[in-house]
């Protein structure tokens, strides 16, 4: 075995070696990658509970105002304040909270006193199915619709879908909901308008509950992604050497296509599609009071309305995490997939 | 020059007579939003099996785009007009797919730089694969075995092991052993190698036309070396042709066209490379001016702006290629002098 | 032996040709993939400050109850009026202009500050490039709709609290821009030419970084208003943005949406409006893309 490796070093042309075997994903370099960036995102996780927890309290009016209304005393409310401590100073109060998340304990709800935990189980999982659905339908819309483009650029079928594609990225997705709503839940009824029905109860009625919006905030993100594809894929079948080199090979279209530029294209979606995820999550505040679906969407609006501190927080910092954990996965993806950080540098 | 110039004639040259590649007339004209471009003006040439074959000339002559016209690898807006024939078929005009089963199998091409040259996603071992299974109808084992086979005749170290392995896990001459591997996949009668030795160093580029040179022995192959290193052309092969703005000006074996320069810009080509005997410090002859632009279709001489022979013919008259001595064809009206460098 | 040829006789010489066919390059002005999108974005914004200005129009609230729900066309309401009885036009035109006032003062502050803090500290790098990144990377990962209700909301639904909120993202989206457009051309000769001749900071900045940059920021502000103003029409559909009874083409729709099944045509019309707007936006700013990317 030394031996060989002596070989390899020595070898004519000056063999490169990658050094101990390095296959596998828990390979050094993607971890230490994975934990760097886990790292840098907790300064950014505090920013952001920082941030909302600062706007919160800059904003006029508090919890406790709200949950009496307009008539009542300001005695009452400040029977209210003490009672929520709300009274104590902005840096008590963001300690409390700070240090309560720490051990786990995201508080409860100033306005029904309902754990915040309990909230977030009950309404999490909707928001998350709808998200995992609007994702899947941007994905599985673009990718063939940008190979099929990307085939024969300057084609009808290229041209029409980024006709298509540029009206469809430039929908709002409130406005384009209502629209499916009128098309597909008025006049030709298949699916519904608003509600939601849970997996538990019927897998079908599930996902026709979901699809409307899913539709809704998919369908422009898929024209977005599929221009973006399509470029990329475009621009590495006319520069790139190693298309030459498939083709010098005598390989046929479709496959340099698919196989070789495709393959080096995806990069660039991946990368898209995490820096799009923060939209789509805001998309989806507003998507789901529209379709009365119990996510976490309606909580926050509410929650907001009613100067629900501790809930707000509770929900930006899941969406933060989201939004940070979505971004490492994207690296680790990227790790994994592209083979040039996965085995590292060649030594010579 | 080294004692290559006197090696024999390779096994196979001439050998059933029948020319691999025969050039006639090709012209290539590349369309650019309203202007369009003559990259290549009439160039003839022939490959013969276990010959080698250079095509000199400086960047922008148009000797990568005359190769990559007879291999169909032009984008569609490149117009291609002439003839060219593989062993009797003719490749210009035929469909994509049809040209597509000569490609890689018959007639086979290494480029220039390997680490852009090569899928950096995809395996190596992979690479050499599709080379195969796109015109052989072997199974995924069969076919791997055959590529390890390749990677051995280029002789990289542990084939077997090597096959899983990324571009970049390569060395540069490595990496460049392995597109001559692909593009010997499926033992092709014709290797065209566009600079393919220019992006190395000097060491490795030895071992690399050594190893290309063994190869085309051992398999009777043609070969065609594209270049604008006139040493290498010197060392290695046995017709030259050099090519300036698009066109042939002057052909011959290679020891008639290096004993008996008549062309002057092949011969400022040569004045220009620098050697020992000359006195320290003295200014290198350089060709003065730029390389023709391809854009401008003008009268004359295509050289004769820079030529320091031209005279007023020269810039009115464009001179023919006419075979002016045995074997020995060059485009001029006033070459130079018998006796020029050796 | 391989002596290649001296570098002299290899200039950079003319490289093969361009492998896309590219259009032709006539002028800026001939440009259909410019000139439509930019004509009707001026039709747009003509109609929506000048009409009124120029031909009689109802006024866009304070309707009759007597005049609610007139389907379009009807005489004296070009496009009906809405089941509280303000015309429709008149609507669409008013609430045209707040569409076009947020896009444009949430985009020039976005470009002007932004664009400022990102080149400043891409210029300067060190720890004030840290120190804007880390900022930076906050802003980002935070949902930028929540601000933004929650600016909303505890200010209070008025125009100028939108621009502000809207603002809060659109800067550092510009800085981003600007900062990775200003690192990119810190290599460049021009530029160190410019350092090592002595030349002040903000000269250089202002005569040599903000022309480069500057194509890249004008394509980014454009295909930005779009997303600003369908923003806007969010914050404006959520009731968090112009106040009713004023009239937003986002509020518009959102009160359309109780009649969407009989009166289809209060969500349809705003929402076209909307819709050209932001496709021309994006038209334009691709087209220009189109356009200068190939520097």
């Amino acid at each position: 075995m030394a031996a060989e490796a002596d070989q390899l070093r020595a070898g004519p042309g000056g063999v490169s070696h990658p050094g101990p075997a390095v296959r596998g994903v828990f390979s050094s370099p993607a971890l230490r990658l994975a934990g760097r960036r886990l790292l840098a995102a907790i300064p950014v996780l505090w920013g952001v509970t920082f941030l909302t927890f600062l706007v919160m309290n800059v904003l006029p009016g508090d919890a406790a105002q709200q949950l009496l209304g307009a008539n009542a005393t300001p005695a009452e409310v400040r029977a209210l304040e003490l009672k929520l401590h709300l009274n104590e100073p902005f840096w008590v109060r963001y300690w409390h909270w700070f240090a309560g998340t720490l051990q786990g304990h995201l508080g409860a709800s100033l306005t029904s006193g309902q754990p915040v935990t309990s909230i977030l189980a009950q309404r999490l999982p909707v928001t998350f199915e709808l998200l995992l659905y609007t994702f899947l339908i941007s994905v599985v819309l673009a990718v063939p619709v940008a190979v099929l483009a990307a085939r024969k650029p300057g084609s009808l079928a290229d041209r029409l879908s980024m006709v298509v594609s540029m009206a469809g990225l430039s929908m709002a997705p409130y406005v384009l909901a209502l629209l499916l709503v009128l098309v597909f839940a008025v006049q030709l009824r298949v699916l519904p308008a608003i509600g939601f029905v849970p997996a538990s109860q019927s897998l079908v009625g599930n996902i026709k509950s979901l699809t409307l919006p899913a539709l809704a905030i998919g369908f422009p993100l898929a024209c977005f992604y599929t221009r973006l594809l399509r470029a990329d894929i475009v621009e590495q079948m006319q520069s790139e050497d190693y298309v030459v080199t498939a083709r010098a090979k005598g390989v046929a279209p479709w496959q340099v296509l698919v196989r070789h530029a495709l393959r080096n294209s995806m990069f660039g979606l991946l990368t898209a599609i995490g820096l799009n995820l923060g939209t789509l999550i805001g998309a989806l505040v507003i998507i789901e009071p529209i379709f009365s679906l119990p996510g976490i969407g309606q909580v926050l609006l509410q929650s907001i309305a009613d100067r629900d501190v501790i809930v707000v927080e509770a929900v930006v910092l899941v969406f933060a995490l989201i939004v940070v954990l979505a971004n490492l996965l994207t690296d680790l993806l990227y790790s994994v997939l592209d083979p040039r950080i996965r085995y590292g540098r060649p030594t010579a | 020059m080294s004692a290559a110039l006197d090696r024999p004639a390779r096994a196979g040259a001439g050998v059933g007579g029948g020319a691999l590649l025969d050039v006639r007339d090709l012209r290539v004209r590349f369309h650019q939003g309203g202007t369009s471009v003559l990259a290549v003006n009439g160039v003839s040439f022939t490959a013969w099996p276990g010959r080698t074959l250079a095509i000199v000339g400086e960047s922008g002559s148009g000797k990568t785009v005359t190769c990559r016209a007879v291999m169909g690898l032009l984008p569609p807006s490149a117009e291609v007009a002439g003839a060219a024939s593989f062993d009797g078929t003719e490749l210009l005009g035929l469909a994509d797919r049809q040209l597509r089963r000569h490609r890689g199998a018959d007639l086979a091409m290494v480029f220039q730089d390997p680490a852009r040259s090569l899928n950096p996603t995809m395996r190596v071992g992979t690479q050499v694969t599709e080379a195969i299974r796109s015109h052989l109808p072997l199974g995924r084992r069969e076919a791997r075995e055959r590529a390890v086979e390749l990677m051995a005749m280029v002789r990289i170290p542990l084939p077997g092991r090597r096959f899983s392995d990324y571009p970049h896990q390569f060395s540069g001459g490595m990496r460049q052993r392995l597109m001559i591997a692909i593009a010997l996949a499926c033992h092709p009668r014709l290797l065209i190698a566009d600079e393919a030795t220019t992006s190395l160093d000097v060491t490795t580029q030895a071992q690399i036309m050594e190893l290309l040179l063994d190869l085309q022995a051992e398999l009777g192959m043609g070969l065609i070396l594209i270049s604008h290193d006139l040493g290498l052309a010197a060392s290695y092969t046995d017709d030259v042709a050099v090519m300036y703005a698009g066109g042939i000006v002057e052909q011959a074996p290679t020891r008639r066209l290096f004993g008996h320069v008549r062309m002057p810009y092949t011969k400022a080509l040569l004045d220009a490379v620098p050697r020992l005997e000359r006195q320290a410090h003295s200014p290198l002859p350089v060709v003065g001016g730029q390389p023709a632009s391809a854009k401008a279709d003008k009268a004359g001489c295509s050289f004769a702006p820079r030529c320091p022979s031209a005279r007023d013919r020269c810039h009115t008259d464009a001179p023919p290629l006419a075979e002016q001595a045995p074997g020995h064809r060059w485009a001029c009206w006033f070459p130079c002098e018998d006796g020029g460098h050796a | 032996m391989a002596a290649p040829l001296p570098d002299v006789l290899l200039p950079p010489g003319a490289p093969v040709p361009a492998v896309q066919p590219r259009r032709h390059r006539r002028s800026w002005a001939q440009d259909p993939e410019i000139i439509v999108p930019a004509a009707v974005l001026a039709l747009i914004v003509g109609a929506c400050f000048l009409w009124p200005l120029i031909f009689p129009l109802p006024p866009p609230v304070g309707g009759s109850v007597l005049d609610s729900g007139l389907p379009p066309f009807s005489p004296g309401h070009f496009l009906g009026t809405d089941p509280v009885g303000n015309d429709i036009f008149s609507r669409i035109l008013y609430g045209g202009r707040v569409s076009i006032e947020v896009g444009l003062a949430v985009t020039l502050i976005g470009l002007v500050i932004g664009g400022t803090l990102g080149s400043v500290a891409g210029y300067l790098g060190g720890s004030v490039d840290s120190v804007l990144m880390r900022a930076l990377d906050v802003l980002i990962a935070f949902p930028a709709l929540v601000l933004a209700v929650a600016i909303a909301e505890g200010l209070g639904p008025s125009e100028l609290h939108v621009i502000w909120a809207l603002s809060f993202f659109s800067v550092p989206a510009f800085a981003r821009i600007a900062r990775s457009g200003t690192l990119s051309l810190h290599g460049r000769t021009f530029m160190l030419a410019a350092r090592l001749s002595g030349t002040p900071g903000r000269r250089i900045l202002l005569r040599h970084v903000a022309p480069n940059i500057a194509p890249q920021l004008v394509t980014f502000g454009l295909l930005g208003m779009g997303v600003v103003i369908i923003l806007e029409g969010a914050l404006s559909f959520l009731g968090l943005g112009i106040p009713d009874p004023a009239p937003s083409w986002g509020n518009m729709i959102a009160l359309g949406q109780g009649t969407l099944s009989v009166q289809p045509e209060l969500v349809l019309i705003p929402s076209l409006f909307l819709f050209t707007m932001v496709l021309s936006l994006n038209l334009l700013g691709d087209g220009l893309r189109a356009r200068w990317g190939s520097q």
